[in-house]
């Protein structure tokens, strides 16, 4: 029997880990070789779920023979935990926002290029079937040359360590605005140069940025609205919603990445909700970083995208505070 | 009985005349316009007078009210006019492309003491005002993040192409979202400021406007205009109301009516969405008019109300143009 490619799990402080490691299960080359978690009840619990090695310190972890770690921590510790993977000469997949600030994002880059690994960033809506194909579309040129670009990315508001923005990097705006900036910065094919932000703690009062409008121009001229808000009310009928407005000179596409769905009404618990009946993404992401584990090619969504994405967050972020356009710091590497 | 004098029989004036005919205490006694064909085919709606020349027209004693559908840059000469003749006044949106010409006809309008409203019809459009009752109820708590659309292609159908001359119309931020601007600043909140990014003539005959609202009470709103879309677009308009206990949607093409799908030679559906008798937005401002009118009340969209709507939407086009967000002076008129 062919070797299994052996994938470590740090951290399911980020609920994504779950999907992930469901998605490696149905992956019949790869298999769960450990699961490291600083929280013991939940990381045993894990294990036992995935029927995999438990850790508390992921450094232990590294030092088994992974080929690579996917890195669900909380947004601060990337950085360190991707480094020391890199470190270990592991492939690492980053949960998105890739990092919090310019600095820690550089460093993972730089550790990745150092060691020889890939660092590739968790964003399964590029493996989702509806972005697929308007990317396709759109490369084909039906809708012609893209104009501009009207977004939201509306969910429902996170609990725990996503309120603390010592270790999300931020509320909203670092939460959502990530998936949406860097679609738009692969559909439109230019890089980020201007945005103007307004957001605020205005719905749930858990005094964190929670509604947020980012608006960016990117250095071709195209422009883009990404609504990074954290919108949903508990009784919405779906999580989450991408949405995508692409104006073209020859066309319009509207993209709604998540409303593939079917509608149940439960007369028992008396709920409405929706129910999504294509996979989201998730999968598409994991089998790709299992090929770049298999074969160390360079992955279909890189570190630097998703430190590119997160480069908006940080503009809006200070144009919020400035009240004015702020110039995208771009990373250097 | 209020006689009511139209003059522009265009699109609008023949949607006005069908109007008057379903309002008891209104009388279209006359119809003006320079194509006598236009002017022949709305006053057969209701037998009234043609008249080629405006002048004429006012000079019959009769009239209480000119009823103003004519384009945009022509509004304040026509208004000042019928209020030196003493008489009231309703006119069409935008009241007009500056602050200064829109300021003059509301101080004329005082100085002559006779009633001033604009048709800021978004208002009177049932789910429109469904959504404004339903926050008014409570529904949803504080309103606190607001988004809407109005999208459709280019205005190519106007008399001598006036629409797509910005000079006449000032373009879709002035001519079209400013029924949003509008519906926000009246039921929603003041302006604080403005950021906006418009295609400004950058496509050949498509144009696309984003407006980001920060509110004096700190709510957000993203407003969207579009005359971007393909040739033969179904007019769109939608809107989200995200408020601190839950959120309202409507989306005009998912919640009209009736779909009808013909083939003659091309497949084409259409959506249509017709409202119940007393319920037509058009028919129920100019009845509120002329009720005002008939009982000497205060008009329901003053004049300095229409003002507010155009300083926002003057604000956005600064803004567009400058890339810069632009604060809004306290407005004085």
């Amino acid at each position: 029997m062919k070797e299994k490619v052996k994938i470590g799990i740090i951290s399911f402080e980020h609920m994504h880990a779950l999907s992930y490691s469901k998605a490696l299960c149905n992956i019949e080359d790869a298999e769960i070789a450990g699961i490291a978690d600083a929280d013991e009840f939940r990381g045993t619990q894990m294990a036992a779920e995935f029927n995999t090695k438990y850790y508390k310190y992921y450094k232990e972890l590294l030092e088994t023979d992974l080929t690579g770690v996917v890195v669900c921590t909380n947004n601060k510790m990337h950085c360190q935990v991707s480094v020391d993977a890199a470190n270990k000469g592991k492939h690492v997949l980053v949960e998105k926002p890739f990092a919090v600030d310019i600095e820690s994002a550089e460093k993972m880059l730089k550790a990745a290029e150092d060691n020889k690994i890939k660092i590739m960033t968790a964003f399964p809506m590029r493996f989702n079937s509806n972005v697929l194909e308007a990317k396709k579309l759109i490369d084909a040129g039906e809708i012609g040359d893209i104009l501009c670009i009207i977004g939201i990315n509306h969910g429902k508001i996170p609990s725990g360590w996503f309120l603390d923005p010592t270790l999300a990097g931020g509320g909203c705006v670092m939460d959502h605005t990530v998936h949406l900036s860097d679609l738009m910065r692969w559909f439109v094919n230019s890089e980020y140069k201007k945005v103007y932000c307004e957001c605020g703690n205005l719905i749930h009062n858990k005094n964190i940025d929670d509604c947020g409008i980012v608006n960016v121009e990117f250095e071709n001229g195209v422009f883009a609205s990404i609504d990074c808000s954290w919108a949903h009310h508990k009784n919405y009928t779906i999580w989450p919603q991408v949405d995508m407005e692409i104006i073209g000179t020859k066309g319009v596409l509207e993209v709604k990445a998540c409303a593939q769905t079917e509608r149940i009404y439960n007369a028992k618990e008396e709920t409405v909700g929706d129910v999504a009946w294509n996979e989201s993404g998730d999968e598409g992401l994991i089998r790709e970083f299992v090929d770049v584990c298999k074969t160390g090619k360079n992955p279909f969504v890189s570190g630097l995208d998703g430190a590119k994405a997160m480069e908006v967050a940080l503009a809006a972020y200070q144009s919020a505070a400035a009240c004015r356009t702020v110039e995208v710091e771009h990373i250097q590497i | 009985m209020v006689n009511v004098a139209l003059i522009g029989c265009g699109t609008m004036g023949r949607t006005h005349a069908n109007s008057y005919k379903n309002i008891n205490n209104a009388n279209l006694i006359g119809v003006c316009d320079i194509n006598m064909e236009k002017a022949q085919s709305i006053a057969k709606i209701s037998g009234s007078h043609v008249y080629l020349k405006f002048e004429e027209m006012l000079e019959n004693e009769n009239i209480d009210v000119v009823d103003i559908c004519i384009p945009t840059y022509m509004h304040k000469e026509y208004a000042l006019t019928s209020m030196e003749a003493r008489k009231h006044v309703f006119c069409e949106k935008p009241i007009a492309l500056t602050l200064k010409d829109a300021n003059e006809m509301v101080r004329f309008s005082e100085k002559m003491s006779v009633k001033f409203t604009v048709g800021h019809v978004v208002r009177y459009f049932p789910a429109y005002k469904r959504a404004v009752d339903a926050v008014g109820q409570g529904e949803i708590g504080i309103p606190k993040l607001i988004r809407t659309t109005r999208n459709q292609g280019f205005p190519k159908w106007s008399w001598e192409g006036w629409y797509m001359d910005y000079e006449k119309s000032g373009g879709p931020i002035l001519d079209l979202i400013i029924h949003d601007f509008d519906w926000i600043n009246y039921y929603f909140g003041d302006v604080e400021r403005v950021y906006a990014q418009s295609l400004n003539g950058k496509a050949k005959e498509q144009d696309h406007c984003v407006a980001t609202l920060r509110l004096k009470n700190g709510a957000i709103a993203h407003v969207e205009g579009s005359w971007a879309y393909p040739e033969g677009s179904v007019f769109r308009t939608t809107f989200e109301v995200v408020g601190t206990n839950g959120q309202i949607e409507f989306d005009s093409l998912k919640s009209c009516g009736i779909e009808k799908q013909i083939n003659n030679g091309h497949h084409i559906t259409s959506y249509l969405s017709p409202t119940a008798h007393s319920m037509e937005p058009y028919q129920a401002e100019l009845r509120e008019f002329i009720n005002c009118v008939e009982a000497d009340t205060k008009v329901s969209v003053s004049g300095s109300e229409a003002v507010k709507a155009l300083q926002v939407a003057l604000a956005a086009i600064e803004s567009s143009l400058t890339g810069r967000p632009v604060t809004l002076k306290n407005y004085i008129h």
